[in-house]
């Protein structure tokens, strides 16, 4: 009713809603082109326009296009969800001229990208604790082609990862310890090798990155390397570089993968101290924004729908982001 | 007017549900079955692996002599089997002999299965009326139907790699010789049957003397067209992990590579068009005593 009854002032007089919205301000967001984006960016959306009264709209966007916008013009006022390694550089340098600002560094736990397992390979064999560990085991993922060595799925050919994913494989010595590499060929063929070996029982271990459904879908592990990363050197200038130009890889985690939620000095300014403090305190946990991007692919909910099917169900999630007294307004408008 | 301008059509949910139900029984089927269905296969995966290991291990004096023989043998032409030869030679010194070597495995295996599983068909089919048009539209659904839409249940049930990708290519692959194959039957001149009815042969008399001999062109277009399709299914098969030539050009596709690409591309090519001369020029010589030259 609320809201009814707001959009009815909007559409009769802007001048009035002006002063209704004074306490925010008219806010563009970006509704980037990936579930967990569009998902945050509708989150965010509702909190912040029945929680502190702000007028949002929505601009469709992708990570290089949307940052272009926000560092040239301005536009849109926040990025829920920018994975800054593309855009590192310009980045910096407009956080640096005050122009724009993170407020939240890593809004996702658990996100990025790695070497995966089921749960129950973890659950039944309690040894495997890091990725060395399952590398001492082959012969728990036989395959195919030679049961007598084990099989790791790869990155699909032709994507940045096959070549992180080959060095690495070389790093490790994972040929003389017994292991092939299976190159999946595309993301479909990827997540259907993933598929069948879960719903079968099998083992499977290969690359995969998070936040995805079907690392909620199948309850994927992401194992620790059991190195540390072994420095940007290391991995820029030969791990994620063709298996030629990098002659003697060296072990080491994945590198980190860097998001953040970038905002415009406008929206500092006119949403205040109290919209940036949700944004510093709003963190979705990695389990449960998986099993979101489930309920999104099962149900082919988009955004819009699939925030309030996440204020509904978890409540006790964000409840804690805001106040008692704003959690109360937003939860009346669901 | 409402409904006029909205199509009447199954509510939101119930679609989703109906879609969750039938991916829900597929999943339960490729559940309980998948073991045993992956097992009826293993015999063919297991020879592809050793073929494709053989014709790796395999010395390339070897084989570039098997190719300069067999396309010979098929074609009867020095210029076609020196060409063969250069292009294989070509192929191998840019470094794509492996990726050659696990193609050339691919294609002919799924077209040797094509054969022996599209000749019957086509005979079936040229014998009944009935079977002709049962199996006409699943041969157009076979050519049309987007290739993922029956990728995917097939890489849930047997994993990624050869097998699936084989299935893929011969589903793409088979139509055109069961067609052409009862088509070739269809076309012998009645005249002729009648003459060999006069004399009083058998259904199988008539049909392996008469009118297979007499369709082998025909059926030699239907084993060329398969050959020619199942190259052109190499890349779609290394989408779902077949080793081979379309391996380097999805890697190629994906990153701008244009040399990698053109490269892997052309030796394609050059496959296709050795395999497709000399598969022709054996169909011409088949042939020839239509011209009234002596029948080799």
């Amino acid at each position: 009713m609320y809201k009814f009854l707001m959009s009815t002032v909007v559409a009769g007089t802007m001048a009035l809603a002006t002063n209704v919205y004074a306490a925010c301000g008219s806010i563009s967001m970006a509704d980037m082109n990936w579930p967990s984006a569009t998902l945050m960016a509708n989150v965010d959306k509702i909190i912040l326009e029945e929680g502190y009264g702000c007028e949002i709209e929505m601009v469709a966007g992708a990570t290089t296009t949307t940052f272009a916008s926000m560092n040239e013009k301005g536009q849109p006022d926040v990025a829920a969800e920018l994975w800054i390694n593309a855009v590192r550089e310009p980045l910096f340098a407009a956080m640096d001229e005050g122009r724009l600002h993170s407020a939240r560094e890593m809004p996702i736990t658990d996100l990025g990208e790695g070497w995966w397992v089921p749960d129950y390979v973890l659950a039944k064999n309690p040894d495997l604790k890091t990725v060395l560990d399952i590398l001492e085991r082959p012969d728990l993922f036989p395959a195919k082609e030679d049961p007598s060595k084990g099989e790791f799925i790869g990155c699909p050919a032709g994507w940045g990862c096959q070549l992180s994913n080959i060095n690495l494989f070389r790093a490790f010595k994972m040929e003389d310890k017994g292991w092939i590499l299976i190159d999946p060929g595309s993301q479909a063929g990827l997540d259907a090798s993933m598929a069948k070996a879960v719903q079968r029982g099998d083992n499977w271990f290969g690359y995969y990155w998070a936040p995805t459904a079907p690392i909620g879908k199948f309850n994927m592990k992401l194992v620790p390397f059991g190195v540390p990363f072994a420095g940007a050197e290391n991995w820029d200038g030969c791990i994620a570089k063709a298996e030629q130009d990098c002659a003697d890889p060296k072990p080491s985690a994945w590198t980190k993968s860097e998001v953040h939620t970038i905002v415009t000095t406008n929206f500092k300014e006119s949403a205040g101290a109290d919209a940036m403090g949700y944004f510093a305190k709003r963190i979705f946990p990695g389990p449960i924004m998986n099993k979101m991007l489930v309920y999104m692919e099962d149900n082919q909910a988009n955004g819009p729908d699939a925030a309030v099917e996440f204020l509904i169900e978890y409540e006790d999630v964000w409840t804690p982001w805001v106040s008692a007294d704003i959690a109360k307004k937003v939860k009346a408008s669901l | 007017m409402d409904w006029l301008a909205e199509f009447p059509s199954l509510g939101k949910r119930d679609l989703r549900d109906l879609k969750k139900g039938i991916d829900g029984s597929f999943r339960e089927w490729s559940r309980s079955n998948g073991d045993a269905i992956e097992a009826f296969f293993d015999p063919l995966y297991f020879f592809l692996v050793w073929l494709e290991k053989l014709l790796i291990a395999t010395p390339w004096p070897i084989i570039l002599a098997l190719v300069a023989g067999l396309a010979y043998l098929g074609s009867r032409s020095w210029k076609l089997a020196l060409g063969s030869v250069v292009s294989f030679m070509l192929i191998g010194y840019f470094g794509m002999w492996k990726d050659m070597m696990a193609t050339i495995s691919l294609i002919s295996v799924s077209t040797l299965i094509c054969i022996a599983v599209g000749i019957p068909i086509g005979i079936l089919m040229s014998r009944y009326d009935r079977v002709q048009g049962a199996i006409t539209p699943v041969l157009d659904l076979m050519q049309t139907i987007p290739i993922f839409v029956y990728l995917l249940p097939v890489v849930m049930l047997l994993g990624i790699g050869r097998v699936p990708g084989l299935i893929a290519v011969c589903v793409y692959a088979l139509p055109p010789i069961i067609r052409l194959t009862n088509l070739g039957i269809r076309l012998v001149d009645k005249e002729i049957l009648e003459a060999a009815d006069a004399f009083g042969s058998s259904y199988r008399q008539k049909l392996f003397s008469v009118q297979i001999p007499l369709a082998l062109p025909n059926i030699f277009a239907g084993v060329n067209q398969t050959i020619m399709m199942a190259l052109a299914m190499v890349v779609i098969a290394s989408m779902i992990g077949v080793k081979g030539l379309g391996m380097p050009v999805l890697q190629a596709v994906q990153n701008q590579y244009l040399t990698l690409g053109l490269m892997n591309g052309l030796a394609i090519v050059a496959l296709a068009i050795i395999f497709d001369r000399v598969s022709q020029r054996y169909g011409q010589r088949l042939q020839a005593h239509r011209y009234g030259k002596e029948h080799e």
